[in-house]
Order: structure tokens, then sequence, then C-alpha cells
């Protein structure tokens, strides 16, 4: 089994046909579930996709993005997405489709420059699977009388319950894993990298402070910039199509700042924060909020512009909050190198802490997901990590009376 | 900053309680000239004034404002939530104003009986009341919406009001935990943020959000009563009240089970300076999703729960409630005896500064939120049907099928502008 991965199909819009592929993702689902056109739900090992168009600005092209997180491989993925035959008339809209939906897709597959995923190795199958095993569990709880029964014999009866029902057998076993190839090659990217920078450090540390000259002198100039609120209309329009589940999914695009030093800038805070969500950011937490399902982060126009996708749960108004709350100084890391940013202070201070600029500024950027698809669409984060706690408890020797009390 | 309560409608500062008489007229702009005439010469109650004898505020609907004949330029100051209302789609999705609780179906503020503003009147009694509900020229009464006065206690028969933020400047100080920055209710000011949403419009004014709350008395205690029925059938008053009192996560008296986890005690009556996570993280005491657990969780917020920075993540999300009960009381017995089907609840009405992260984030990401505090499938008791989950020291106690006891009757997103903001309206 291997770790989660993601696909970002990237396809150019032919000139003049973004309206019309606009108003088909409008009507291709209700917006939240399987689309009409597509059927996510026949796709292995999904977790989460979506399809959205990204417009066209300044001259650059408008972009029919297509988005999917899956457990199985990329050949495997491919494949059953490209018999997908509404992608046809997807695609009849992009520049250079002649009709082999594969070869379009391969070609038109590009690398995303960083991503998080909430817990690495834990499949779809898993999560529906655990999560089935505890609507069990509950109904087995809400049927007996547990008074007078302590926490040991409470579990060996869940046991019992779990042991006689061939449809949750599988429980009693320890979830898979990532295979142990698979992981060591996580172990060596996670030392190696490190190793491969440790002889740089000294010329890294001497850049410093030239950095943080051309930084500051940067961030003048850049000054604070116009705070551009959303029209009403746009708002209504992005609002209607969230909060139907549990999740929503969020996406925004913007410009790179002119010039090479945001660029650079942007390149290698993108390339720290790959491998620190590989590595560290990986148990379900991302510098303290525990609501992000997968995000990435991926350029577009030859670097020119860059878009953030993420699947996340509750309401946009408090996942704004998160943001500044939680991962300010992250976002500014990454965002401040983006045109109409609010003003960032050292790279990490001010910007998204100015709430208002900030949520303004989010809703400017936003692009509508007019095409979502979930595979465990009434499932929080913490919910699927408490179902795999609750899981891995039935087995082991776990303390039993918390493990009863998380039930 | 100091706080310009001269500048200020009273209800920012108090609730007038010692003024028992209370009357709320619901009008319509008919002539924006007549109206803004009115406006001019009204004599709205400021918060400077501390004990008056009696009292008048107004705020205005976006419709309202628009009527009156803002521009729609200036009318864009103002925040998106209030100008596009609370009935928009999404809207009635996050506060869960569906089916039986649709905007189409409220006797006030939906799309049948749109309001423009809100007339705020508070008297001794009803006699020195009577005088004050007048509509004033230029307006139509849509609707009057009556109040009683239950000495403190909301209809289901629960102390109410007793948690409220201590405003910085306000007079009252409390513990720092509870202690929130004036621009948090106050246009114009610092807020929690250490920002400041100001224009001469909107200066020293407040959003002030309406719901007519309706409360099934009787459908409540009985539903208590049924489900804590010993197995003879018969029933068992001690556990009636222990689960209605889980559900409020307060007894009666006041008290929070935080504190008096066993039995009511009225010595903790109006007590609020209490936490959950040191003692009681996991809801055995006060369970998660108890109404006032969910409506303020005070120090239980990620990432830090049981710090100073979880409580400060919590005060970005407080509200000023200033609201009145209405309909004639129903004692216990009587409501366990039979449904008088009579009308009465409460007329929930409070302050903030930020309707989407302050009104909105409480009902969505914590009250109606099935999810709150890792939970699965539960909702607040009094705001919607469903499950309600009772942590133990051993199996979890879970109530299911929990019916609606609270339907919204009307409601509105209105503004409460600042005296020398109404007479600049006076002159739009």
């Amino acid at each position: 089994m291997p770790y989660q991965r993601a696909l970002t199909i990237d396809a150019p819009v032919r000139a003049g046909a973004r309206a019309e592929l606009e108003s088909l993702l409008a009507t291709m689902g209700d917006g939240v579930a399987n689309g009409s056109v597509l059927d996510f739900g026949g796709l292995s090992g999904l977790h989460f996709a979506r399809v959205a168009v990204v417009p066209e600005d300044n001259g650059l092209p408008a972009h029919l993005i297509i988005l999917t997180d899956v457990d199985v491989s990329a050949a495997k993925h491919l494949g059953e997405l490209a018999e997908q035959e509404g992608l046809d008339r997807l695609f009849s809209h992009c520049a250079g489709f002649s009709g082999d939906r594969l070869d379009y897709l391969r070609r038109h597959t590009v690398k995303e420059q960083a991503r998080y995923v909430n817990t690495t190795g834990r499949t779809s199958s898993q999560i529906k699977q655990e999560a089935k095993l505890r609507d069990a569990i509950e109904e087995f709880l809400d049927a007996g009388d547990w008074s007078g029964r302590d926490p040991g014999q409470v579990r060996r009866a869940v046991r019992q319950h779990v042991q006689g029902d061939p449809e949750l057998a599988w429980a009693l076993e320890e979830a898979e894993r990532p295979g142990g190839l698979a992981r060591l090659r996580e172990k060596l990217h996670l030392i190696a990298i490190p190793l491969l920078l440790l002889p740089l450090l000294p010329l890294l540390l001497l850049a410093l402070p030239v950095f943080a000259i051309v930084l500051r002198s940067h961030e003048r100039r850049d000054g604070t910039p116009p705070h551009v609120k959303q029209e009403q209309d746009r708002i209504l329009e992005l609002a209607a199509l969230e909060d139907h589940l549990v999740q929503n999914p969020f996406m925004a695009v913007g410009h790179v700042k002119p010039g090479k030093f945001r660029l650079l800038t942007l390149s290698a805070v993108l390339i720290g924060l790959n491998f620190t969500t590989r590595h560290i950011f990986n148990r379900g937490n991302l510098s303290g909020v525990k609501t992000i399902h997968f995000a990435r982060w991926v350029f577009l126009d030859g670097k020119q512009r860059m878009f953030f996708a993420s699947n996340y749960d509750g309401s946009m108004e408090s996942y704004m909050d998160d943001f500044i709350d939680k991962v300010a100084w992250g976002l500014n890391l990454v965002f401040s190198n983006g045109v109409g940013y609010p003003k960032t202070r050292w790279l990490v201070f001010g910007g998204a802490k100015n709430e208002l600029a900030f949520k303004d500024f989010l809703r400017v950027q936003q692009v509508p997901t007019h095409v979502w698809y979930s595979a465990y669409g009434d499932l929080t984060a913490l919910n699927i990590a408490q179902n795999e706690r609750i899981r891995a408890g039935l087995h082991g020797d776990p303390d039993e009376r918390e493990w009863v009390q998380s039930l | 900053m100091k706080l310009e309560l001269g500048d200020v409608q009273g209800l920012f500062a108090r609730g007038y309680g010692d003024l028992k008489s209370a009357a709320f007229l619901l009008l319509k702009v008919e002539e924006a000239a007549a109206a803004r005439h009115w406006l001019g010469e009204a004599r709205v109650t400021n918060a400077d004034d501390r004990r008056p004898e009696h009292a008048v505020n107004v705020a205005f609907t976006s419709s309202g404002l628009e009527r009156l004949g803002l521009p729609a330029a200036a009318l864009a100051q103002f925040s998106n939530e209030f100008v596009a209302g609370m009935t928009t789609p999404h809207r009635t999705r996050i506060l869960g104003d569906l089916e039986e609780n649709a905007p189409e179906s409220w006797d006030w503020g939906g799309p049948t009986s749109p309001v423009d503003a809100v007339l705020l009147l508070y008297a001794r009694d009803e006699a020195s009341l009577a005088p004050l509900e007048q509509v004033p020229a230029g307006f139509s009464l849509v609707r009057r919406l009556g109040t009683a006065d239950l000495d403190g206690f909301e209809p289901f028969g629960f102390r109410d009001g007793i948690s409220q933020p201590y405003v910085d400047g306000l007079g009252k100080t409390g513990p720092r935990e509870q202690t929130v920055k004036p621009g948090e209710f106050l246009l114009g000011y610092e807020n929690e943020y250490g920002h400041t949403t100001d224009a001469p419009l909107l200066h020293n004014g407040s959003y002030l959000v309406f719901r007519q709350l309706r409360q099934d008395v009787s459908g409540f205690w009985r539903f208590a009563d049924e489900a804590t029925r010993r197995s003879d059938g018969s029933s068992d008053p001690d556990a009636r009240l222990r689960l209605a009192s889980k559900m409020v996560g307060r007894w009666p008296s006041g008290a929070p089970l935080a504190l008096a986890p066993d039995a009511d005690d009225p010595s903790l009556a109006f007590a609020n300076d209490f936490a959950y996570h040191a003692d009681d993280p996991r809801g055995a005491r006060c369970p998660v999703g108890a109404h006032i657990r969910r409506s303020n969780p005070r120090d239980s917020l990620d990432p830090n729960p049981g710090s100073a920075g979880s409580f400060e993540i919590n005060r970005r999300h407080r509200i000023l409630r200033r609201g009145r009960e209405y309909g004639p009381p129903l004692p216990l017995e009587q409501a366990l005896e039979h449904d008088d089907g009579g009308e009465r609840g409460l007329h929930f009405i409070c302050l903030n500064a930020n309707i989407a992260r302050q009104f909105e984030f409480v009902h969505h990401t914590w009250l109606n939120n099935r999810k709150f505090g890792q939970l699965y499938d539960d909702a607040d008791p009094f705001f919607a049907p469903g499950c309600f989950t009772i942590p133990t020291d051993g199996v979890r106690d879970r109530v299911v099928d929990v019916p609606r006891f609270v339907s919204v009757q009307g409601g509105a997103y209105f503004f409460l502008p600042g005296l020398a903001a109404l007479r600049s309206l006076a002159s739009v």
C-alpha cells in the first residue's frame, strides 16, 4: 500500500471557452457530490477530488484544474480517470485535446510545489471502514446496560461483539501501514536532505543578513496594498457552494510578486514547507490546525501565478480564523510573496494578523470549486483520528478506562 | 481610547434590567423624508445616561438604511453580512434556519415580512411604557413584540444571562479571561486583534442581531421526563432535572455543572469565573455538547486547551447579550401535564462588531456544529434536533432523537448607530 498521492491536472482553456466551461462545471452536480459528468465514486482509493477553473488574468490564460488525492499508484489512477468519458466534455474546452484522454491527462499532469496530508499512510478505505466500526460499537453500547461494569468488562464485550460480526472482524487486526521499503525511503529523505544541506550551512548563515536587508527593502517598497473588498454578489456565489457537508473545499489563486527575489524566496519557502509537512506535520496537526485533510500549493503560468487548494472541516470563517490565530506566520511566509497580500514585516509578522484585510484578500483571490467530491463528507479529521484510536484500542494493551471513555 | 458613551446608544452599556417593561416595534420605512425628519429629532437614550426613567434605542437593517436614502457607496462601508442580511441561502444553512425554521415561514424578517428598523423601548412598568409606543412619522408598524419579566429566568426555568463579557473601559471590571476589548462590540475602537474598523457612519455603532426564538417548554420537560422514566414507568424528578441541567450546563438556579456536578447549589447561582479544561476536559461534569459549554467554551479550545491562549481565541467570539423573554411563564408541573400551546420564548438580541466572526461563528462553529469538541453527531439540544452525549466515568450515556424545542419565528441583522451617525442619517 503506497502513501497517499496527489494528482494535479493543469490544462489550458481555449481562448473564449472559459465561460462555457464554467457553466458546464456549475451544472455538473450539486457542487458537493458526485457530478453527473464524472463518476468520482468509481475511482479506487479516492479521498477528495475537484474540478475548478482558474480564470485568465492580465494576459495569462485560463486553466482547467483537476485535483485528486488517492491511495493507488499514479498509473492505476490515471488509467481509471482516463476511462471517464465525461472528461471529453471538459477537455473539449481545452487547447490541444485530440480525444486521447490518457495521453492528455499525462501531458497535463504537473507536480505540486508542496502538499499537506493530514495523516500519512491512512487510506480512504481504512477511514470508511473505521467509521463503520465506530458506528457499530456505538449502536452496541446503546443497546446494552453497562451499569456496574468495569472498563475491562466493557472492552471485552465490545471485542466479542466485533469478533462475532464477519463484517467487522478485520478491525481486530492492526491497520495496514505503508510497506517497509516506502517507510525506509521516507526516513532516508528525512535524513539525507538536511545532511546534504549541512555543508551549505555556513554559506546560508552568511547570506542571511543580506537576505534580511533585501527582504526588508522589498517589504517597505511593497507598502500596504489597497484593502480591496470582494463584491457582495461574488461572496454570495462563493458561499452558496459552502457548508453542505462537514468539510469544505478551498481554492485561491494569485500572482507572484514580480522580480527574481520574491520568486526565489517563495520557491525556497515551498521547498521547506514541503519538507516539514512531509516529515513533521504529518500526524493530524498542521502547527495547531487540526481541521485540514489535504492541501497543496502549485505554480501556474511558468511560476507567474500560484494556487493553493485544500479540503478542510467547518466553515470558511472558522478556517480563516484558524489561519489567523494559529498559523499566521506560515501563511505570511508563503502568501506575502503574492500580489495584494496584507503588508508583512520580516516575512512572518503582520500579514494575516490584519484580520479583515486578510479575510477580504482571501475572498478576492478565491476560486469557486464547482465540482467537488469527498469520499467521507460526514467525518472531520478529528473524527477520523478518533476512529483510528478506537480500532487500535481493540487490540494490544490500551488504558481500558481511557478507551471506554473515548467511545 | 476612552469610550464616547454620550454618542453610543444605551443598549451597548446596559440591558436596562431596572426597566422591567419593554417592547420592540418592528418598523418599515414608508416615507423617507418624514422618517429622516423623525431621526433628527428622536430622543435616543445614550450610554452615559446611567439610570434613565425610560429608554429608547433604534436600529436599522440594510434595507432600512437604503430606504432612508443612504447611497449604495455608503452602504458598502458596512459589513457584507449586514448588507446581505440574515436570510441568504448560505446563511440559512449555517444558522440552521431550514425546514420548519426557514425564513419563508417566519412571522417577521423573512421574505414575506421584511423589516427596516426596530425601536427598542424600555420603561419601569407597562403604564409608563404605553406612551412610548408610538410609531414614528414616516414609518409603519410591521409587528409589535411584547416582552415578559421572568425575573432573570428563561422560559424553560433556568437562570439566564449570567455570562457576559466585561467590556474593557466600561466600568465593571472582571477577570482577564472574560475582559474583552471594546472594539469587539463597538465600531471605532480597537478589537481583540488590535485593529479598528471605523468610518463616520459606523463610529460608535454596533451590529445588533435579533432572533425571536419560540420555546416549547412543555415539549422540553415532557421529553426530559420520558427519557428518564424508571423501569416501572414512573417519573424520576431527580433524573429529569439532571438531564435537563446536563443539556443546559447549569442547574436551574444558575449554578454551573462545572462547579456543582452532582446537585444544584444556589450559592453558586451566579458563578461565572470558571474554566473547563483542568477539571473536566472530557465533559463528565458539564457535557461538551451542553448549551453553555458550546456557546462559550472558555478554555477548551485548540490548540492548547487550558491555556491563556485558549481563552484568547475564545475572546474573539464573544457577544453582548441584550435579550428579553416573552410570553406567560409555564410552571414545571403544568408543563408536564399538558401543552398549553402558548407563545413564549426569548427575543434574542446581541451586539457585536463582526457578525461573521462573533454571532455567526458561535452559531455555526459551536452551537449548530455536530462535530463540536470532537463530537460526532450531536447538536446543541436547544438549537437542533439530534443526539446528546453525556460523558461519564465509564460508558457514556446517549440520548437519541432529541426533538426540536426552540424554533425561529423571525430575525434580522440590524445596525445600532452612534448618535452623531443617527443625526447624519437624518440628513442624507
